[in-house]
């Protein structure tokens, strides 16, 4: 497959993170959308070290990188996911919601 | 069409109606089950591309443990209820118009790069295999990879400091 | 290497010390002594003499400058701790725990200083965030708290993502991770390259809190709680200013054409934001926040510039600007009422105190005979000899008297207006370490050279 049609995939996903991010309000489902950025990283990544063996076939670790790159990224992704769903149960413990429009008692 | 065309179509079409229906739908439950088919389409991508260690690791790490962890969230809190107000449509179609502009402006700006027609190798190549990948990662790659041991600590700290109740 | 090992080490023994120890005491005295070995260690490290002998295969390089680096950010961490680490108790119960946490930020810190690959970028900014974000949530019964938190954590995940897509871009263009083999030069026209390379640079800019990516900052400043506000205000992001400079100048120098009047725009824009809006603030916590974006505007000379003298000047700064801040920080968390009116009277209630404050805001404002004063003379002289943006010093300058006004509102508060006491009291030793302050501020600003020559010894 051309590289085109993984980049034109991984950024639509990315994208629809994106949108996510921007227009849902419930701290969740944005969480989530961050996770679907981070995969969608991922994806166009493994493509692009396939592409880069290929290109230079003769070295047999060419693009090895790439991939150990997504590893480390899950490694972040689940370190991060921890902590996240842990300040969202304390953020509802004290508030009942997780609705992020009702983030505004900081503004004076 | 061969058969890797055909699956790669079909993985695509999958992984973004699933995408798609994470930020559509109203019941929180319904987002994370689309997160996690979307999952599984980018793990059967990566099987084609014969990233196989990457593969199972998406599975047992996104799917299995990070998804169940949303899941076990989603039902102590009881939020599989639509529970999200809809106060501001225009901040929602605003949101969307500007997610859609970043992705044309992106498409665009790389529709013609230099490497379009550079092709990705399907189905062959050993690099993606656990053994390649794991000789790198305990030789090269071992700084990184103990250094990342911090990350994990201080998460577990986090999890302590913050989960506590006092 | 010294400091990395042993910050992440003194980290795990600073988690067993939670369950060693009943009382507050020794855990902060263990946290004292560790930050001050670690000190002795990084210095040992610049003189040669290294503890552990690791083969980085290329991830890391110590250079001079980053070792000297990590040096003032762990001289100005154990003045933090020497100053603050009372105030931590009132935090939370979790005494032990927020010191194990501040020495893993420094771990990560060590690490952006002296990456050579992105990996080592990443996963540096990732041990900085994760632990900022759980001491923003540490008052776990303060809504403020809370909801910075969250907002800190989402927005600080979303910056991630950003950055992440633009390694993967750079990636694909480059085929390399490691920042000295990219041969930027011969990729000139690539698309790829340049969407990465603007990714890239304004994830790190939401780091470090530049306008048009500063929304999160005084929200997130206000509602941490104070002790952590002073850290991550400080240390924090002159560390990742650091790693910044390091990409920009290391990686992608040869097509500077392409981001230098985005930098030079940015700054302006930063400096603009943060001065206009800190001028109608009520509460010094929060105008400090907004002064805080205003500097790191100044510190973004340093990547328009991006010559020696840039180098040097982002020391000074760190330098003038981290020393200033937790001075100012140290003494707000002993206050009950931290707007303009809570400082009314301070001079006639707390003399010595007051003067501090007073040489702290002199320094932030930059008057001359200060270390501020010579840290924003040195990023304009950089500026000038770069050449070509000679509107930006103007504007510099310009802002930097705007500056002023709201800095000296504290001070004209404190001596020239009444009011009651809103001072909860300090003890004689962190009155000792508030004029230690005070004098290496002066020191700093009247003999700078000295300063410069541990650096090239």
């Amino acid at each position: 497959m051309p590289i085109n049609y993984y980049i034109t995939l991984a950024l639509c996903l990315f994208a629809i993170g994106v949108v996510g991010v921007l227009t849902r309000r419930n701290a969740i489902i944005v969480f989530m959308c961050i996770e679907l950025m981070l995969n969608s990283v991922n994806l166009l990544l493994v493509a692009f070290s396939k592409m880069h063996h290929l290109a230079k076939g003769a070295a047999a670790t060419a693009g090895t990188d790439g991939q150990l790159f997504v590893f480390f990224i899950m490694v972040v992704a689940a370190a991060e996911v921890s902590v996240g769903l842990a300040i969202i149960v304390m953020m509802y413990r004290n508030v009942h919601s997780i609705n992020i429009n009702f983030l505004n008692r900081l503004k004076h | 069409m061969n058969i890797t065309q055909l699956l790669f179509w079909l993985l695509t079409v999958i992984a973004i109606g699933s995408a798609l229906m994470i930020v559509t739908s109203k019941n929180p439950v319904y987002s994370v089950l689309g997160l996690i088919v979307t999952f599984f389409a980018i793990s059967g991508h990566y099987i084609l591309m014969n990233a196989q260690f990457l593969a199972i690791v998406n599975i047992i790490v996104y799917a299995g443990a990070i998804m169940v962890l949303f899941l076990f969230v989603i039902m102590l809190m009881n939020l599989s209820r639509a529970t999200e107000t809809l106060k501001n449509k225009w901040l929602q179609i605003v949101g969307a118009i500007a997610g859609s502009c970043l992705f044309l402006v992106l498409i665009a700006a790389l529709k013609n790069t230099e490497i379009k027609k550079n092709l990705v190798e399907m189905g062959t190549g050993d690099i993606g295999l656990v053994k390649s990948l794991g000789r790198e990662l305990f030789t090269t790659f071992v700084v990184p990879f103990e250094i990342s041991s911090v990350l994990f600590l201080s998460a577990m700290i986090g999890a302590v400091v913050i989960g506590k109740k006092e | 290497m010294n400091a990395v090992l042993l910050s992440g080490l003194l980290g795990v023994v600073m988690m067993f010390a939670s369950f060693l120890f009943r009382t507050k005491a020794p855990v902060r005295i263990l946290a004292i002594l560790g930050m001050a070995v670690l000190l002795v260690a990084n210095v040992l490290d610049t003189k040669g003499i290294h503890f552990f002998h690791v083969n980085t295969t290329g991830f890391l390089s110590f250079t001079g400058y980053a070792l000297f680096f990590n040096t003032i950010v762990i001289a100005c961490t154990l003045i933090f701790f020497l100053i603050s680490s009372k105030d931590m108790q009132k935090v939370g119960n979790h005494y032990a725990e927020y010191f194990a946490l501040i020495f893993f930020i420094l771990t990560g810190i060590f690490l952006v200083t002296a990456f050579t690959n992105l990996l080592i970028l990443f996963i540096g900014i990732e041990i900085i965030s994760i632990p900022l974000y759980i001491l923003t949530g540490s008052a776990k019964k303060d809504l403020k708290s809370n909801e910075a938190a969250l907002k800190y954590f989402l927005m600080g995940a979303f910056s991630t993502g950003v950055m992440l897509m633009g390694i993967a871009l750079i990636y694909g263009a480059t085929g390399t991770f490691d920042i000295t083999k990219m041969n930027i030069a011969g990729l000139l026209k690539s698309n790829l390259l340049t969407a990465g390379m603007l990714m890239l640079l304004f994830s790190m800019c939401f780091k470090v809190s530049i306008a048009p990516f500063h929304f999160w900052t005084p929200d997130v400043y206000d509602g941490a709680p104070n002790v952590f506000t002073s850290f991550m205000a400080t240390i924090v992001k002159v560390g990742i200013f650091v790693g910044f400079l390091h990409l920009f100048y290391t990686a992608f120098d040869a097509i500077a054409l392409q981001w230098k009047i985005w930098m030079a725009v940015l700054a302006a824009l930063t400096l603009l934001v943060g001065n206009i809006t800190a001028v109608f603030q009520q509460s010094v916590k929060r105008m400090l926040a907004y002064s805080s974006i205003s500097q790191a505007g100044f510190m973004l000379f340093a990547l328009v510039a991006m010559n020696e003298t840039a180098h040097e000047g982002l020391l000074l700064y760190a330098i003038a600007y981290c020393l200033a801040t937790i001075g100012v920080f140290g003494i707000i968390s002993k206050m009950t009422d931290y707007s303009f009116d809570g400082f009314n009277g301070l001079a006639g209630h707390q003399p010595l105190v007051a003067l501090c404050v007073a040489i702290f805001m002199l320094s932030l404002a930059g008057i001359p005979l200060s270390a501020g004063f010579l840290a924003k003379f040195y990023m304009l002289k950089a500026v000038i000899q770069a050449g070509g943006y000679m509107w930006l010093v103007i504007f510099g300058v310009l802002m930097a008297a705007v500056s002023a006004y709201y800095y000296f509102r504290v001070i004209q508060a404190m001596y020239f207006k009444e009011g009651p006491n809103h001072f909860s009291g300090i003890s004689a030793f962190e009155k000792c370490v508030l004029v230690g302050i005070c004098v290496l501020i002066v020191f700093t600003g009247l003999f700078p050279n000295i300063i410069f020559g541990w650096m090239y010894f």
